[in-house]
This record gives structure tokens, C-alpha cells and sequence, in this order.
């Protein structure tokens, strides 16, 4: 653990990242502290240029907004949303791609088929149908960005389990009579986990890119400031204030860049690990 | 009011007549335009049906009207603030049970026939009172028409109808049909309502879908040295904000109906040879409205209500949401229709210190944390602006302690919510001023209505002293007595708070400088554009 930190650590692409993601989640968290009015409050003249007004340093919106408190509170429900998308995600995926490996048979032919038709509808088509039928709100975007993303998770956790499931130790956990499902899920799955946990990085950047664009397209939970909100906002006065759309469209790079990054030097990390077992 | 089409225009359909702005910039008096010239013209969406007898939306105005003419049109000025077109005069009688139209002499159509009175009598009695939108309602007590020779029309009511009311109503629901293509078809599913066949001033040439409607000069056209130009085309730019650049780049001439967004006027406004025209719209008045369902127990306390009205800036909403495009409303009947506004009625002005006594006084304290009680709002999709107001609405509830949480919808689901299944607090409306209060306003408060009428009162008011009034005005055939109904309704209305009227709005039209007399009618964008012509 200690060396793969180090390897982690070592890797610049990690070290990028990891700077880039703390910085956002001390955004988030210091978001209610020196924001704590709602960030959807007019608080200024509408309209107000960045750094002319020291008390609104990024200036304000078309309706007189804080676009920084806008800024602080929309790292917060990007990352809320890819966290909680991607938690989601695993959780289903290795729970249905372990019981799919080690049941085999019909149970995992039909899972897999389950499986195959949620990966031919893209993600984000399905997240969109999902949350116009639903209506948005935080819970239900979490999911709907979920429900396109599990199958990933799924297959790569069904095709670690097929290769575990013929090894000397869970034969060994059969003959001393433990149940199926419990050498599933606590012999098998731990095992099965790591690469599966490689996907997370992905997952919770395409969550972040799918949130924005549904509240791009106006599906986004409206009682909440997300950065694709404002830079919907923002680019119905594009040509006359661009920054509306500049400042959360940045914030948004950052984030994927970072949790890019920060995934690539994970994989970075856990190459060295495997080289050296 | 059944027919119902998702585009910004197509949703509220028509308007009507008499509006006269108190003052008019000298820019649009008539210019004398040349000859010739073909003026390409923006249009953001393709109506599947462009017979303006059956829908009469302002949507399908935008290119029909140029074909196919009614009676009278709206106008600046003339008596009872029409302009003849199809009839050259009309008279209610005394009893109000029958009216009559002296028709224009000389017309043809643009097949060649002669127009005749039996093409009004067809129209009214086929198409008007049985299939049209608007028509349903204006001409629901007409019993038939009668036709004493070619240029003499008389529609006998079995009810006393207000001539007031027809008067106001004729510039939307009286365009005339050949008789003799849609006699004996199936007037709905007609060829001619794709190809239309009219009297106006230009004919309909083509349409290719996805591309444009072209409109070719009426050599026969009735009006002396009219029209102006050789053709018209619409060309289709669904696209709003390609509008403006096509402006720009001379591709196009003339977008009209607030194509050009609000937030790019300032900005256009300076790109020489194009000019920004407010003017033409004066009878196309949209009402931003804050419905409530008064089933909600704490929205039917009176208090409440004007607390929330006392909660609205809007000085504010007129300057961000409209960028000034717009007027603070008063009550139900907008400023700019003179004949019934009425300015005395009790007024809420901006003041939150009043608006939390009122709550305070109705019974609802503040909570430990700083809310009285939850609404869900449901803005309208229809605008960016009723969704803007509705982001404003819910900060302005949250200085007085109200805690909203907007639902948002896409357009069949909100209009299923709030006008069928009554699934909301308030909400944020859109209504059209169409030039008489009997037409779509009284319908916004009266009680009885059937649900999932879309644009009525869904949200269960019900006030008897106010439906009695609305009943007698339909049967007023006096004009003076019948506007004076009118006013004691604008009085209840504002009094009693069925609704909350915020602001009040027309749009603009972006032309190229050469564009010659742009807006010189309320009706303008969807008049017929015989005067419009081309400066070198």
C-alpha cells in the first residue's frame, strides 16, 4: 500500500490530478461556509463584469447572481452527482457481473442479455429519456446517469469472476461447505474488485460531462446551481457577456481533466503493483 | 382553444384587433415604398396547416395572412380602430341579434372567380363556428348568414351578441375561404390548406419543406398600387440565433416576433443598416401571470395572495427579465387596449415589509429556520422569460419567507399538470390579450370550466359576483354598458387576486434599414404587408 502510494504519488500525472480534485473538494466543501446564502439569491446588479466589483469578484449573472457563489455550489453538485453516479454504478455492476460469473448457466446468459440491452442504448440517451419522463432532481439525475453506466462495471466484474471462481481457494471455500453466495461475495468479489474500481474515474467524469448537459438542455434540477445550468444561462448572452459561460464552462474542464488525471495515476500505481506480484 | 402546437408562436394562437399606442414614434408613418424587390423574411417554424379560417395562430398569420385576407384588419386609427378589407362597412343592430357587412366590390380571387357574399356566408357557417379555434367561441350563438345580394352579408345571432366583441374579434377570426374549392370537401383535410387560395396581395407560389414558403405578387390585387413587392420569401431558420447572423450577413431582411433574442438587441441595434422596430405589435399583448390553485388552503387566503403580489418587483422583472421590452401590469386587460383599460383598480406596489405583515397577520409566522410554509411553482416552458420569472419569482417568495421549489416540465407535461391534472401551487402563465376580454381573458377567472381546458381557470376560483358579471358582458349588446362591466371585472380581478398579472409584453421585429413601412399596423407581422416594400 505504502510503495503503491509512493508509485502514485511519483507519477505526474497523479500528482496533477490529485492537486486539481483537492482543490475542487475544498470548493465544495468551503462552499457553505463562505456562500451560505442560497447561491441562487440576487445579491448585485445583473449583470455586473468580472473584477470590477470587489465584493462580487466574478460578477453576476442576468438576474443579479453571484456567478463565484454559482461557481463554489456547482463544484458541489458535480461532484455530488459523479460521486454518487459512480458509487451507484460499481455497486450495481459488480453485484449483477459477480452473481452473472458464479452462478453461470441461465442466470448469467440472462444477465448478460440485460446487460447487452442497456449497453446499446447510449448513456446519455438513456439518462436523458429517463429524467424527461421522471421529471429532474438530484436523485433521479444520480440515477439516470447510473442506469447508463453499471453495464461497465458489470462485464469486467463477470469476466474477473469467471477466471477466480476456478481457483485453488474457492474450491477450497466449497469443500468446507460454504454457502454459494457467500464465496461470492466474500471470497470472490473482494478479489474481483481493483479493476473495477479503475472504471470509477471514468465513470464519475463522463457523470459530470452527462449532469452538465442535461441541465444544459434545461433537465437539470432547477432549485440548485449546477455549472451546465449556468452555462445554459450564460449563453443566451453570449456575445455580450461571455464570461457567464467561460467561468463554469473552465470549471468543468478542470474537473474532468483532474478526475482524469488523478485516475490515470491510479493505474499507474496498481501497474507497478502487478509488474511486481 | 383545442388546437394546440409546440412551437413559440404556434401556442397562443391569434390576437386581436384595437390597440392604439398612446404615442407613436414618428418613424412609422406611411412611407411611399417603391416598386418591386423581393424581401426574405425569417421563419422559426412550419405550420402543418397554414388555413388561417381553421387555425387562426399567429403562427400560420405570419405567412396566410398575406393570402388570404378577413374582413377587416386592425388599425391605428379608423373607426372602431379597423381598417377594411373584405367588407367595406359594418353595423350591429339595436337588439345585437344580427350584423351587417357591406363587402368590397371588384374582388377576385387569385384563381380568377369573383368574391362574392356567399364565400362569407360559406366561411362562417362551415368553417368559422365549427372548426376554428377562436371562432368556436366568438361565433357560438350564430344562427346563420343570410345573403340579400353578392355584396351584402348579415350574420343573425340566436342570442343578443355584443357587436363590440364581433368588432374586436374580426381581424383574427373572419379570413374568408373560396366557397367554391372547399364546398362539398372535407374542409379539414382541403388541399387548399397547404396551398392557400385567397384575395390578398400576394399568391401562394410554393413550399419546400425544411427551406422556405414563397409568395408571389397579386397583379389583380384589389389595392390601388398594392402590393409593394415582386415576392416574399420565408425562408425556415428554427434556429434563433442564426436569425441574427443572417440578418447581419443581408441574407435575410426582416425577422420578426422577437426572433432576434432580447439580450442581442443592444448589441444589433448597432450594426448599421439594421433597425430595431418595437412598433406592430400593439394587438399581439402577452400577459406574464402568476396562477394559483386556490385548493391549496393557504393560498386561498386573500392575504396570502397579496402578500405575494406585494413580494413582486416588477420594476425589476420589466428591466432583467424583459430588458425593458415590457410594461408592469396593472390587472387582467393590458394598457395598450385603451377601450377597456382601467387604471383604477387596487394596485400592490414592490414592499416586503408589508408583504411578511400580511403573512404574518394571515397566520403563517416564520419557522427556526426562517420559512413559513412550501409552494412548488411550475414556470412555463413556453419563453425563456416565463422560466426566467419564475427563477426571480422563487428568490423574491424567499425574501418573505416562502420556501419554492420549481418543478420543471417540458410543454405537454406542464400544460397536463397544471390544466388537467391541477398538480401544482402556482405556476407561471402566458396568456394572449386578444383584443376583447370576452375572447381568452374572462375564461383565466370564471368558474365551471371543464378540466384540461388549456389556458382557463384550473386552479378551482371561484367568485359568483364576478362570474355574474361576465355572464351579463356577454349578453351586453350596449357598448358603453358593456365596458363599464368590463371595468368592475379589471376591479374584481385585481381586488380579489384570482391570478396575479406581473408584466405585460409585445416583441420586436429586426429589419434592414431598406425595409419600408415596418409596423405601421398593430396587427403588423401578421397583416398583409400590402403597403411593405424594398428601398434601393
Amino acid at each position: 500500500m505504502k510503495r503503491f502510494v509512493l508509485r502514485f504519488l511519483r507519477s505526474p500525472e497523479g500528482v496533477a490530478g490529485l492537486i486539481l480534485l483537492s482543490c475542487l473538494v475544498a470548493m465544495a466543501l468551503l462552499a457553505p461556509v463562505l456562500f451560505p446564502r442560497d447561491p441562487l439569491a440576487i445579491v448585485g446588479r445583473p449583470l455586473t463584469a468580472p473584477f470590477t466589483d470587489a465584493s462580487l469578484p466574478l460578477g453576476t449573472d442576468r438576474l443579479g447572481r453571484d456567478v463565484l457563489a454559482g461557481l463554489m455550489h456547482g463544484a458541489r453538485a458535480s461532484l455530488l452527482v459523479g460521486i454518487f453516479a459512480a458509487l451507484v454504478a460499481i455497486l450495481v455492476g459488480a453485484v449483477v457481473g459477480t452473481v452473472a460469473g458464479f452462478a453461470g448457466g441461465l442466470i448469467d446468459e440472462a444477465l448478460m442479455r440485460v446487460v447487452d440491452a442497456f449497453q446499446i442504448v447510449p448513456g446519455f440517451l438513456l439518462a436523458l429519456a429517463f429524467v424527461s419522463v421522471t421529471g429532474p432532481s438530484l436523485p433521479v439525475i444520480v440515477f439516470a446517469i447510473a442506469l447508463g453506466a453499471w453495464t461497465g462495471p458489470a462485464r469486467l466484474a463477470r469476466a474477473e469472476v469467471l477466471s477466480i471462481r476456478e481457483r485453488d481457494y474457492v474450491a477450497a471455500a466449497r469443500v468446507i461447505g460454504m454457502h454459494p453466495a457467500e464465496i461470492a461475495f466474500k471470497e470472490v468479489l473482494p478479489n474481483a474488485l481493483p479493476p473495477v474500481l479503475a472504471l470509477v474515474s471514468v465513470i464519475v467524469a463522463s457523470a459530470v460531462l452527462i449532469e452538465a448537459a442535461l441541465s444544459f438542455l434545461n433537465l437539470g434540477d432547477p432549485n440548485i446551481v449546477t455549472w451546465g445550468s449556468m452555462i445554459a444561462e450564460g449563453r443566451n448572452v453570449l456575445r455580450t457577456a461571455p464570461y457567464l459561460s467561460i467561468v463554469p464552462g473552465f470549471g468543468l474542464v478542470l474537473t474532468v481533466l483532474g478526475v482524469y488525471l488523478f485516475g490515470e495515476g491510479l493505474v499507474e500505481g496498481m501497474a507497478h503493483r502487478r509488474r511486481r506480484q | 382553444m383545442s388546437s394546440f402546437q409546440i412551437s413559440r408562436r404556434g401556442l397562443l394562437q391569434g390576437a386581436a384587433s384595437i390597440a392604439l399606442l398612446s404615442a407613436l414614434p414618428g418613424a412609422v408613418h406611411a412611407q411611399e415604398a417603391p416598386q418591386g424587390g423581393r424581401l426574405v423574411v425569417a421563419a422559426d417554424s412550419e405550420p402543418r396547416n397554414l388555413n388561417p379560417a381553421i387555425v387562426a395562430s399567429n403562427a400560420v398569420f405570419f405567412i396566410s395572412s398575406k393570402v388570404i385576407e378577413p374582413l377587416a384588419e386592425a388599425a391605428l386609427d379608423g373607426e372602431g380602430a379597423l381598417a377594411p378589407r373584405l367588407a367595406t362597412s359594418w353595423e350591429g343592430a339595436e337588439d345585437g341579434l344580427s350584423v351587417t357587412f357591406k363587402l368590397r366590390e371588384g374582388v377576385t380571387w387569385h384563381d380568377g372567380k369573383p368574391f362574392t357574399s356567399a364565400d362569407v356566408a360559406f366561411s362562417a357557417m362551415e368553417v368559422w363556428k365549427p372548426l376554428q379555434n377562436l371562432g368556436r367561441i366568438v361565433f357560438a350563438n350564430l344562427e346563420g348568414v343570410d345573403t340579400p345580394d353578392d355584396l351584402t352579408a348579415v350574420f343573425r345571432f340566436s342570442t343578443p351578441t355584443p357587436i363590440q366583441m364581433i368588432r374586436n374579434a374580426l381581424p383574427v377570426v373572419t379570413s374568408v375561404l373560396p366557397k367554391h374549392l372547399y364546398e362539398g370537401t372535407d374542409i379539414a383535410s382541403n388541399p387548399a390548406n397547404n396551398a392557400p387560395v385567397g384575395t390578398g396581395p400576394f399568391k401562394f407560389a410554393e413550399h419546400r419543406p425544411g427551406e422556405y414558403y414563397r409568395l408571389t405578387r397579386n397583379d389583380a390585387y384589389w389595392g390601388e398600387g398594392q402590393p409593394k413587392l415582386d415576392e416574399i420569401i420565408f425562408r425556415i431558420l428554427p434556429d434563433r440565433a442564426a436569425a441574427a447572423s443572417a440578418l447581419e450577413a443581408d441574407e435575410i431582411q426582416l425577422a420578426a416576433f422577437s426572433q432576434v433574442p432580447l439580450v442581442d438587441l443592444e448589441r444589433i441595434s448597432k450594426v448599421p443598416g439594421l433597425k430595431v422596430v418595437t412598433e406592430g405589435y400593439e394587438a399581439l399583448t402577452y400577459q406574464l401571470v402568476v396562477e394559483i390553485n386556490h385548493r391549496n388552503k393557504i393560498l386561498a387566503d386573500l392575504k396570502v395572495r397579496q402578500a405575494i403580489a406585494h413580494a413582486i418587483d416588477r420594476d425589476f422583472v420589466v428591466a432583467t427579465v424583459f430588458l425593458g421590452f415590457a410594461a408592469p401590469a396593472t390587472g387582467p386587460v393590458p394598457q395598450n387596449a385603451p377601450e377597456f383599460y382601467n387604471p383604477d383598480v387596487p394596485e400592490y406596489a414592490y414592499d416586503v415589509d408589508k408583504a411578511n405583515a400580511l403573512l404574518d397577520e394571515a397566520g403563517y409566522p416564520r419557522g427556526a429556520d426562517g420559512n413559513r410554509f412550501q409552494l412548488r411553482l411550475l414556470p412555463a416552458p413556453f419563453f425563456s422569460e416565463t422560466r426566467q420569472f419564475g427563477d426571480y419569482l422563487r428568490q423574491a417568495l424567499a425574501d418573505v419567507g416562502i420556501d419554492v421549489t420549481i418543478v420543471a416540465n417540458d410543454t405537454p407535461a406542464h400544460l397536463k399538470a397544471v390544466y388537467a391534472d391541477h398538480d401544482f401551487d402556482i405556476t407561471v402563465g402566458s396568456p394572449v390579450f386578444r383584443g376583447d376580454p370576452a375572447i381568452s381573458t374572462t375564461i383565466l377567472v370564471q368558474s365551471g370550466i371543464a378540466d384540461g381546458v388549456f389556458f382557463s381557470n384550473q386552479g378551482g376560483y371561484a367568485n359568483a359576483e364576478l362570474d355574474a358579471i361576465i355572464a351579463e358582458a356577454a349578453e351586453t349588446v350596449d357598448t358603453e354598458a358593456r365596458t363599464a362591466l368590463y371595468n368592475d371585472f379589471q376591479r374584481i380581478v385585481a381586488g380579489d387576486l384570482p391570478l396575479i398579472n406581473v408584466a405585460e409584453w409585445g416583441f420586436t421585429t429586426v429589419a434592414s434599414a431598406r425595409v419600408a413601412n415596418v409596423g405601421n399596423n398593430p396587427r403588423w407581422a401578421v397583416s398583409n404587408w400590402a403597403d411593405t416594400g424594398l428601398l434601393p
